[in-house]
């Protein structure tokens, strides 16, 4: 039996549904056995990028370390082993039965893109621009499983749910069912995501380059697995072929191209799927332990380029990627062209905010009333996919600290309860064109009612005669946008919350 | 141009298999559904119509007993012994619902949402008097798990046997009034209707628009839908929730009571200890008497005012049998 790649496809399935189980449990009160941030912590690629262009050490960078040193040893394990987004590239790529086989140069072609893919990376960090997250698989597939699988799987139980109880009259015992899934599996409330359409598009993209070559993404784009395959080289774990018949099986099999025409391989590009012991007719091929100083002896044609080259045309290429660094403008000179928005409670200033942030999706799965919203273009070019507080969905609850806690990069900073007690998101202003005491005289002040300052930022004017009319206290009002929330005018509400006044975490 | 018409007209021409069209239909579905398109959440309009609750009239032995003491368990347990016992209420194999306030992310000692005690005692006493099942549940105004858990209500009427869940914006009926009210077809909790025995069981608190948040305020608990709304014309639309709920027992804690800056408080220093129990079979006698002790004048109240004027219970204190205990 194929025992080493059932092993494999085990080690894949487990880690991918720890990823979902991580990511699932990602909700208040955050009691899972592992923290959502720690996903991130082990990723090397978002976080020297993010270190880079902050200029700081970012606090868990020890554990990328360990992966980093764990694929010195290994090679490109985690590719293949551990990738959630490489799993479900191969799953989306078993579609697909018979795998193209590309020539030589192709192959060497593709795998170039992703250096210049990481070179590019390195060097919008060193002006101070973080750009991980376009191309992060981790950072790809953590969106993709907080924003879009996890509110559509919860959505269809739930529907299933309410139909069989609403429509096949279940019941009480399916009711009581309901109710226990509710909190513990479900989610008490159904999360709904703007934008969560782009965000699925982008990773569907991803996805289905492998129907047209296999891993495409991992070959050819993905820069995480460029550093991979910078630290895998000089890995001592190798594949060997004795006594081979050349007969070409494993390398027209070879899901990464990574086997060459002489049957020499690229150990950056092999992510130890053990395919080709099992592809091999001959049963000569097998993967062990090379000590260092036999490599060098054995090395395989050196031609053919194991990695990037820089020669002048390749460096020509690499310049052209840097194009959109013109355009990189800071969050104040945008101001004026974008519409601010509201931030999670003391993100860090505009600027190191959409620079930190990976663009993970903790902070909106975990939002407890589902208050935060990936951004499209409102804030910016460089604001894409950062998250804003959208109140008309739900708001910052006062008490609640949880979106800092789980931030990977310390982007929205964690804070302690007495400190997020006196944070300001934001003002909150009445708009008396429609308020329904100002503008028709009726009784109201239900923003006054759930204010949760224990002052009332909301104070009441009872004295200009008729229903008391609500106005906001600029120095009290903490930006929760619980009032723009609750207030019952529709459709635009008549008190609503503005970034004026937002307490910013400043960094330097 | 020739070529791509041609191809094209193929490609409709081409036989699509059942097996083909499924697949199509499913992976379309899945396209939509991870984009976001069906995760509204869906706002099912109610069908069924509901007119509320019978009135039941249960006969205790006083019409409204308040007890004081240190502890609010035992204040409450006396209180409805009192009364002449639970048994008078709940019967054997009763559902029974005890709906306290949760509304907010409050602590008890914040004093925004019932004490955890006072329903702990009431799930006792029902399930001592034969109860087949008690709820306890809110439509809460903060985020509903963080409710459940800071008010410690969750906590300790899971302890004591009750069945504490969130309830279902879906799971609901039409409210039909026989009166013309602002409140016709209101989404109403069809589990707050399903019982056999209402005990309402609110904190006596402040609160800006109405002055005080007491039995009648805490029946938009079980009420579904943009809430926010009623609170015009709260005066008449709280009476008529009142009278379509019917709670068989008004319980209202008023153990520690938030005096300023209602209903959500926060402040310790708004919270005084008045360590009573107000238990009444008549939610209107209950709500006037809880006036006198942080002195309000009922008039004052607007749905108390409304309720008087429709003679919805005794509205006056002198005329009632109240007994006064210390436990």
């Amino acid at each position: 039996m194929k025992r080493l790649i059932t092993t494999r496809r085990l080690s894949q399935t487990f880690f991918f549904l720890l990823f979902i189980y991580i990511l699932w449990s990602t909700t208040y009160p955050l009691t899972g056995i592992l923290k959502p941030d720690i996903l991130f912590k082990l990723d090397p690629l978002v976080m020297f990028i993010t270190s880079i262009s902050e200029r700081l050490v970012l606090p868990g960078i020890i554990f990328s370390f360990c992966m980093i040193a764990a694929s010195v040893i290994l090679g490109r394990f985690f590719c293949g082993w551990a990738c959630p987004l490489g799993s479900t590239i191969d799953l989306v790529g078993a579609v697909r039965r018979k795998r193209r086989e590309l020539t030589d140069n192709a192959n060497a072609v593709l795998r170039k893109a992703k250096f210049f893919i990481l070179g590019i990376l390195f060097i919008f960090a060193l002006f101070g621009k973080q750009v991980a997250w376009i191309f992060d698989p981790i950072v790809i597939m953590g969106r993709f499983v907080s924003l879009n699988l996890i509110p559509a799987m919860t959505s269809a139980i739930n529907s299933f749910f309410i139909f069989l109880i609403r429509y096949l009259n279940l019941g009480e015992p399916a009711r009581d069912i309901y109710r226990l899934l509710r909190p513990t599996v479900l989610g008490v409330k159904t999360y709904y995501f703007t934008h969560a359409a782009a965000i699925f598009l982008f990773f569907l993209a991803v996805c289905a380059a492998a129907l047209i070559v296999s891993r495409f993404w991992c070959r050819a784009l993905c820069p995480l697995g460029a550093v991979y395959a910078l630290s895998a080289k000089i890995s001592p774990f190798r594949r060997t072929v004795d006594k081979c018949t050349k007969c070409g099986k494993c390398k027209s099999r070879c899901r990464m191209g990574a086997i060459k025409d002489d049957i020499g391989y690229v150990p950056g590009e092999c992510i130890l799927c053990m395919d080709c012991i099992y592809d091999c007719p001959a049963n000569v091929t097998s993967f062990r332990f090379v000590l260092p100083w036999k490599v060098k002896t054995k090395a395989t044609n050196k031609k053919s380029g194991a990695g990037p080259k820089i020669s002048r045309k390749n460096f020509l290429f690499l310049l052209l990627g840097l194009v959109p660094l013109l355009g990189a403008k800071s969050g104040e000179k945008n101001a004026g062209r974008y519409v601010a928005v509201v931030r999670p409670p003391a993100a860090l200033e505009e600027e190191d905010f959409t620079n930190r942030c990976i663009r993970c999706g903790n902070c909106m799965k975990v939002c407890p009333t589902n208050a935060l919203h990936p951004v499209m273009f409102q804030s910016g070019p460089e604001g894409v996919w950062t998250p804003q507080l959208v109140p008309e969905i739900g708001y910052c609850e006062y008490y609640c600290t949880l979106c800092g806690r789980t931030c990977p990069t310390g982007a929205i900073p964690a804070l302690d309860e007495g400190q997020k007690l006196k944070v300001k998101l934001g003002l909150a202003e009445v708009d008396r064109s429609i308020c329904l005491p100002w503008a028709e005289g009726k009784e109201c002040i239900v923003c006054q009612e759930h204010c949760p300052v224990s002052e009332k930022a909301i104070k009441l004017d009872t004295y200009s005669g008729g229903p008391a009319k609500p106005y906001v206290d600029e120095h009290l009002c903490v930006g929760c946008g619980i009032c723009q929330n609750k207030c019952p005018v529709r459709p635009l509400r008549a008190i609503r919350v503005s970034p004026k006044n937002a307490d910013r975490t400043k960094v330097r | 141009m020739k070529d791509i018409h041609s191809s094209f007209t193929a490609l409709l021409n081409r036989p699509v298999s059942r097996k083909a069209f499924l697949k199509i239909l499913l992976s379309s579905f899945a396209f939509l559904s991870l984009s976001g398109y069906f995760s509204k959440p869906a706002q099912a309009a109610p069908e069924e119509t509901s007119s509320g609750r019978p009135k039941k009239s249960i006969k205790a032995i006083h019409d409204l007993v308040v007890a004081e003491g240190d502890d609010p368990y035992l204040t409450t347990v006396r209180a409805v012994e009192a009364m002449g016992g639970m048994e008078r209420f709940v019967k054997k194999n009763d559902i029974v619902l005890v709906k306290p306030n949760i509304g907010w992310d409050r602590a008890p000692e914040q004093a925004g949402n019932t004490n955890p005690e006072v329903v702990a005692a009431l799930i006792d006493l029902s399930l001592k008097a034969g109860a087949k099942r008690v709820n306890v549940f809110d439509v809460t105004c903060n985020d509903a798990r963080r409710c459940y858990a800071t008010s410690g209500i969750e906590k300790s009427a899971r302890k004591h046997g009750a069945q504490v869940y969130f309830p279902e914006e879906w799971d609901t009926v039409k409210a039909h009034f026989a009166h013309p009210s602002h409140l016709e077809g209101w989404p109403v909790l069809k589990d707050a209707l399903g019982c056999d025995v209402f005990i309402n069981v609110p904190i006596l608190k402040h609160h800006r628009l109405t002055e005080l948040t007491l039995s009648m305020k805490n029946l938009m608990g079980v009420c579904a839908g943009n809430r926010g709304i009623m609170h015009q014309n709260i005066g008449d639309n709280l009476a008529d929730l009142a009278g379509f709920f019917n709670p068989e027992l008004t319980v209202i804690d008023a153990y520690r009571v938030l005096l300023r800056n209602g209903p959500t408080g926060g402040n310790l220093a708004d919270v005084e200890k008045l360590n009573k129990i107000i238990v009444s079979t008549d939610p209107l006698l209950a709500d006037i008497y809880a006036c006198g002790l942080v002195n309000v004048e009922p008039s004052q109240v607007p749905y108390l005012k409304v309720a008087t004027e429709r003679k919805a219970g005794i509205s006056s204190i002198g005329e009632a049998d109240i007994l006064t205990i210390k436990a």
